[in-house]
């Protein structure tokens, strides 16, 4: 198995987040200038489709084929009508940023996570939340549906595959799972392994989750983010996975990545191939071999990797499972000719 | 040590006729022993009157580099501004980040300078030249800024340290390998800080119960003695430097009590934040009333960002935003504020461009600092960047103009020359650098 660039597109900022349209031939993207935009993959063309007036950090697009919805930092939920163009409601979601949000599998419900990381105690624990950090909003009339508790900043959240759980993570390495019919708290553990208090140049929190993923029927949970640094400018802990069987009374660890075969670097996109039979991890490389890896569900080892040079964000695979899509960017740079490089990418890779 | 250039700095308030540098010129000149001028200090109106006048500076070390852009000079909604917006604040027309909502109450109470432009990109090199106020000249070592105002600011016969850095977090990678350094250079151990803070408490510092009062300073006296008559004779710098802490543990001893955090009121320390930070500056203003003339309150290097910009800044901006809210307030509510200037700055700021870890990386060409107090112009916003914060398009300071400016404040001359043995010319403020006119009262 391989892992090569087949393309890249670039974009004037880094994209958070990604959403296949149901032509399979567009993605809407949400960048970090707050624009969703809609890209056809082949031509390159970008249309602008929305803004959020802080970063763009999560887009969706509905089953109908019609509307596409986004989450910002600027705390909203905005509901995009693609055939007219226009923004046609929007929800403020939250206090603070949207960190991260998530469609259900029937395209019924989005939720939506938030919290700031205030300082809580003598060394910078993070403060309790002041509004409820875990939002499910439902799609059709942008109404409330559930709201959950998590101690802030809560950075990662997602649908269970058949859409009765929904699982969060935070900063902390907190991790719940609720079921959503019974709007209940089933599920709750913590692990240290994705989290540095600055121990060389601060006393605070870094890292934490960011990205929650069910596996194939549900019975695993996989985190996804950054071992444990002790310089919070350094941002070199390991590149990491872990999987969890979350539905026991005390979810235990059951899997993570090999040492031997990791680098660092923070790690934020994870996807799980079609087939189920193995997932892809990506994110930004600071020492290694690779930013972006497919894993082998049943033993976890690497079956292949590539380098990208840059950060990746969000990861998707496309019709067919033989390429995927992996959104993100480079370094902004430094000003040429007053202006910035497009910093954002795309990267279509082959399999 | 050094004589004053032919213009004396006057900031306009009450002058502090106590200090130890002129103590000691009326106490040659009268022929009078320094002992019988600090016995005045037992006089309670005497040292009442002194305590008053007394003038102060506690500095907030943000180092590592705050980044301008989630402080002093937002840039709201262009392509360096980040994801957090800005605020109006008291003064009308100017805006900080919205992560800094008391300050912006407090605006007309600060001076902030939004056009400093410096040398140094690397934290070694900026630490030295922030804390110091020139470049290196080796083999000599200038005093670091609190080094100078311990020497300038300190009282005779004080049992409270003139120069204390709070340093709650010991480690810092470059900024620790400073800690280590040589803080005084040429002024002399004497003037360099006694460090105190978190894990560094003042321990041992109570007299034995075995020993009497008088056995102590019986023996206190006769080791003084030797002490100085070998640093004397043998004409020697580290004996010096020997009696020297000393006289500074001795000093400890009768303050020891003033470092602990416990004796401050809950209220108090309530209002500064449950950080370490937040509560080591709640010292930092407590101490000052206790007649410390200069404080440096550090952390570690939490501000250098190079991954994680926002994510940290969500943190530790509202903390500082609280903590220099209180401090200026309680320093105004205690009648102390026209004479103690708080400066709050690291070595440089941030790059306007985010780079592919989150983070921004280091920035001297253009990046923010505030002060406020002891001679400085409430409400001043000084100097400007271009749309983008790249450039400083107006009104550029280097460190020699901060330094001048601090010098200035606190009605210190900043062109004095240092008149030591071995050591060539040198200046407070070299090349009589302007100090910043418009953020002096």
């Amino acid at each position: 198995m391989t892992l090569a660039e087949h393309k890249e597109i670039k974009l004037p900022t880094t994209v958070h987040d990604v959403a296949l349209a149901p032509d399979g031939e567009t993605v809407w993207a949400a960048g970090l200038d707050g624009m969703i935009r809609g890209v056809h993959l082949d031509s390159e063309e970008s249309v602008l489709l929305g803004e959020h007036h802080r970063y763009a950090s999560g887009v969706h697009a509905l089953p109908d084929g019609e509307t596409v919805l986004s989450a910002g930092y600027d705390g909203k939920l905005l509901w995009h009508d693609v055939v007219k163009g226009l923004c046609f409601r929007q929800v403020q979601a939250h206090d603070f940023w949207s960190w991260q949000s998530a469609l259900s599998p029937d395209g019924k419900r989005i939720a939506s996570v938030t919290g700031q990381y205030l300082c809580g105690d003598y060394k910078y624990e993070p403060a309790p939340e002041k509004e409820p950090t875990v939002k499910v909003f439902d799609t059709k009339t942008g109404d409330l549906s559930a709201a959950f508790s998590l101690r802030p900043p809560v950075q990662a959240v997602a649908f269970s595959r058949d859409g009765r759980h929904l699982a969060a993570s935070n900063l902390m390495g907190e991790t719940r799972v609720w079921d959503l019919d019974r709007g209940k708290l089933v599920s709750a553990w913590a692990t240290g392994d994705f989290t540095g208090w600055g121990i060389i140049k601060g006393h605070y929190y870094t890292g934490g989750v960011f990205r929650v993923a069910f596996g194939p029927g549900d019975d695993l949970l996989y985190l996804v983010g950054m071992g444990s640094t002790r310089d919070p400018a350094a941002g070199n802990g390991k590149q990491l996975w872990q999987a969890y069987h979350w539905r026991e009374g005390n979810p235990a660890k059951v899997a993570e990545a090999s040492g031997d075969e990791t680098g660092q670097g923070l790690m934020e996109a994870f996807a799980f191939h079609p087939t189920g039979d193995w997932f892809l991890m990506a994110g930004r490389l600071e020492s290694g071999q690779w930013n972006a890896a497919a894993f082998d569900r049943e033993s976890g080892g690497l079956r292949a990797s590539h380098d990208f040079k840059g950060r990746i964000c969000q990861a998707l695979f496309l019709p067919g499972g033989d390429r995927c899509l992996l959104a993100g960017g480079v370094s902004q740079g430094g000003l040429k000719d007053g202006q910035f490089r497009d910093y954002g990418r795309l990267w279509l890779a082959d399999l | 040590m050094a004589t004053s250039s032919q213009q004396a700095a006057d900031c306009g308030s009450p002058d502090h006729p106590m200090h130890r540098r002129r103590f000691l010129q009326g106490a040659v000149a009268s022929g009078i022993s320094t002992m019988s001028w600090s016995g005045l200090f037992s006089v309670p109106a005497f040292a009442e009157e002194v305590k008053r006048s007394q003038k102060h500076c506690i500095l907030l070390w943000l180092c590592g580099g705050p980044s301008q852009f989630e402080t002093w000079d937002p840039k709201p909604g262009t392509e360096t501004g980040g994801p957090f917006g800005s605020i109006p604040t008291a003064i009308p027309g100017v805006h900080v980040s919205e992560l800094m909502p008391k300050c912006a109450s407090i605006m007309d109470q600060l001076a902030v300078i939004r056009s400093m432009k410096t040398n140094q990109r690397e934290h070694t090199q900026a630490i030295n030249l922030l804390n110091r106020g020139d470049n290196p000249r080796p083999p000599f070592t200038r005093p670091t800024l609190g080094s100078v105002l311990a020497q300038q600011l300190g009282q005779l016969d004080s049992a409270i340290p003139n120069f204390i850095l709070l340093d709650p977090c010991p480690e810092g990678n470059e900024f620790k390998g400073f800690k280590a350094g040589n803080w005084a250079g040429w002024l002399g151990a004497e003037y360099a800080p006694v460090r105190v803070g978190g894990e560094f408490t003042i321990e041992d510092a109570e007299r034995l119960a075995g020993v009497s009062q008088v056995d102590h300073e019986e023996r206190e006296a006769l080791r003084r003695f030797f002490s100085k008559k070998f640093e004397n004779e043998r004409k020697s710098a580290a004996a010096a430097s020997y009696n020297a802490v000393y006289e500074r543990v001795k000093g400890l001893m009768s303050c020891s009590h003033l470092f602990d955090l416990d004796r401050l009121p809950q209220k108090d320390r309530e209002r500064y934040g449950p950080g370490a930070f937040g509560q080591h500056c709640l010292l930092a203003r407590s101490l000052v009333e206790e007649g410390a003339p200069f404080v440096m309150v550090a952390n570690g290097m939490p501000w250098d960002t190079h991954v994680f910009n926002h994510e940290i800044y969500q943190m530790v901006v509202p903390d500082l935003d609280n903590i220099v809210y209180q401090l200026v307030n309680d320093l105004k509510d205690r009648g102390l504020a026209e004479n103690t200037l708080v400066v709050v700055m690291g070595e440089f700021g941030r790059t306007p461009w985010i780079n592919v870890k989150r983070g921004r990386d280091h920035y001297p060409d253009a990046w923010s600092l505030a002060m406020a107090g002891c001679g400085i112009q409430p409400g001043a916003v000084v100097g400007s960047t271009d749309a983008l914060g790249v450039e400083v398009t107006d009104n550029p300071f280097n460190e020699k103009n901060l330094f001048a400016t601090i010098y200035q404040a606190l009605g210190i001359d900043p062109y004095a020359a240092y008149e030591l043995p071995n050591l060539p010319t040198f200046h407070r403020v070299e090349e009589r650098a302007d100090p910043i006119k418009e953020v002096l009262a």
